[in-house]
């Protein structure tokens, strides 16, 4: 007889459902099993109408993000042998977020909270395209390589009680990515992006829980850039301030 | 049909992770400083009604109660700085194209900082009291 671990799915089902409630799925145990395995499985052999997001199956494209025991993971990266010793597998759809069918996530708000940090090389003057690349020599690229490597997935935000509070709070992955242009010697749109910082929904919103750079699958740590925003925040009060008091500021 | 379920924050989701009471026990140590700043000030304003009232309240120190006071503060105030200075190279990041200095050198000047600031307070309380045993 094959081995067989139990999958706790939440499910929710607008047409029927108030609240969401959790169905028990036995799935053959598998070594290489991942979760999004699982619910592959369940989806295809048991019950067709579960809905969850996945594609690339391979950490990339981050759309299969869901809670695994309380934890927010991606469920193509994580396999149920890290799991044989509990008694069964909780399988949620994202903290923090809208659930719009059993472990599917409106992230929406997330996106929008993205393009509100005017993530791309922002120039004061534009060269044409015909000036060629802006150079970038290695050192350059490696201050903002890792806060670059951001999937879109959402589990920081699934992290993050503040985000949880507020959803108006910007949020780690947004935070990271404004940073990762900020620090980026190509761009000259920090001045731009500081209002977003300084914002009540900006950096300092963040209590450094810490949370969302442990659960980040591509170790962003969106905590630390969030962090090295509140003293850049800190330095254009400073420069702010000092121009007040020298009779150089025209706001 | 379009009905999302608006999931709300627990008032409980403090304790519902691993990761959420470290950080909790972190902000805790807030309490044990602001009980200790309270009895501070307390013997500071012992101090402006008068000698008697002020040796009222060092005699009050000695129960065992705010002895285990002053070793909680202690304990928290340790803990909130090891952990911050832990965190520190993270966040003051210095590596420009004039300017570069290593994580593990920003880390060990807070750590320098932190000791030499509290032996010099430890110091200055020995010099104080010796100055008042000689008198
Ligand atoms: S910062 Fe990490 S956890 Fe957050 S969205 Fe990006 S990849 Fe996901
Ligand atoms: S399926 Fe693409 S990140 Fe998991």
């Amino acid at each position: 007889m094959t081995e067989t671990v139990t999958v706790r799915v939440q499910r929710y089902r607008p047409e029927e459902d108030t609240a969401p409630w959790e169905q028990s799925f036995e799935v053959p145990y598998s070594e290489d099993l991942s979760i999004l395995d699982a619910l592959n499985q369940i989806k295809d052999q048991q019950d067709p109408t579960l809905s969850h997001r996945w594609s690339c199956r391979m950490a990339i494209c981050g759309s299969c993000g869901v809670m695994v025991n309380n934890e927010p993971k991606l469920s193509c990266k994580t396999f149920l042998r890290d799991y044989r010793e509990q008694a069964a597998v909780t399988v949620r759809a994202l903290d923090n977020f809208p659930i719009e069918r059993d472990l599917v996530s409106d992230i929406s708000g997330f996106i929008d909270h993205l393009e509100t940090v005017q993530p791309w090389l922002i120039r004061s003057e534009e060269q044409p395209v015909s000036a060629g690349a802006y150079p970038q020599t290695p050192e350059q690229m490696q201050r903002y390589a890792a806060f670059s490597q951001c999937i879109n997935c959402g589990l920081c935000y699934a992290a993050c009680p503040q985000f949880g509070r507020d959803p108006a709070f910007l949020g780690p992955g947004a935070l990271a990515l404004a940073q990762r242009y900020n620090l980026d010697s190509r761009d000259e749109g920090a001045a731009q992006r500081m209002q977003w910082l300084n914002a009540g929904e900006g950096v300092w919103s963040c209590t450094f829980v810490g949370y969302c750079s442990e659960v980040c699958p591509k170790d962003v740590d969106p905590a630390a850039a969030i962090n090295r925003g509140k003293v850049a925040s800190d330095i254009n009060y400073a420069v702010n301030l000092l121009n007040i008091l020298r009779g150089k500021d025209d706001a | 049909m379009h009905k999302p379920y608006i999931q709300r924050q627990r008032a409980d989701w403090w304790l519902r992770n691993p990761a959420y009471r470290r950080y909790m026990l972190r902000e805790a140590t807030a309490l044990p400083l602001f009980l200790y700043t309270l009895l501070l000030m307390s013997g500071l304003f012992q101090f402006t009604r008068g000698e008697a009232a002020f040796l009222q309240w060092l005699e009050m120190l000695r129960s065992p109660w705010l002895l285990a006071l002053h070793g909680l503060a202690l304990a928290a105030a340790l803990f909130h700085a090891v952990t911050w200075i832990a965190l520190v190279p993270k966040i003051l990041v210095i590596d420009t194209d004039r300017l570069r200095v290593s994580p593990a050198a920003v880390k060990l000047a807070h750590q320098v900082g932190a000791v030499v600031c509290n032996a010099g307070l430890l110091l200055l309380a020995v010099l104080l009291l010796r100055a008042a045993a000689g008198n």
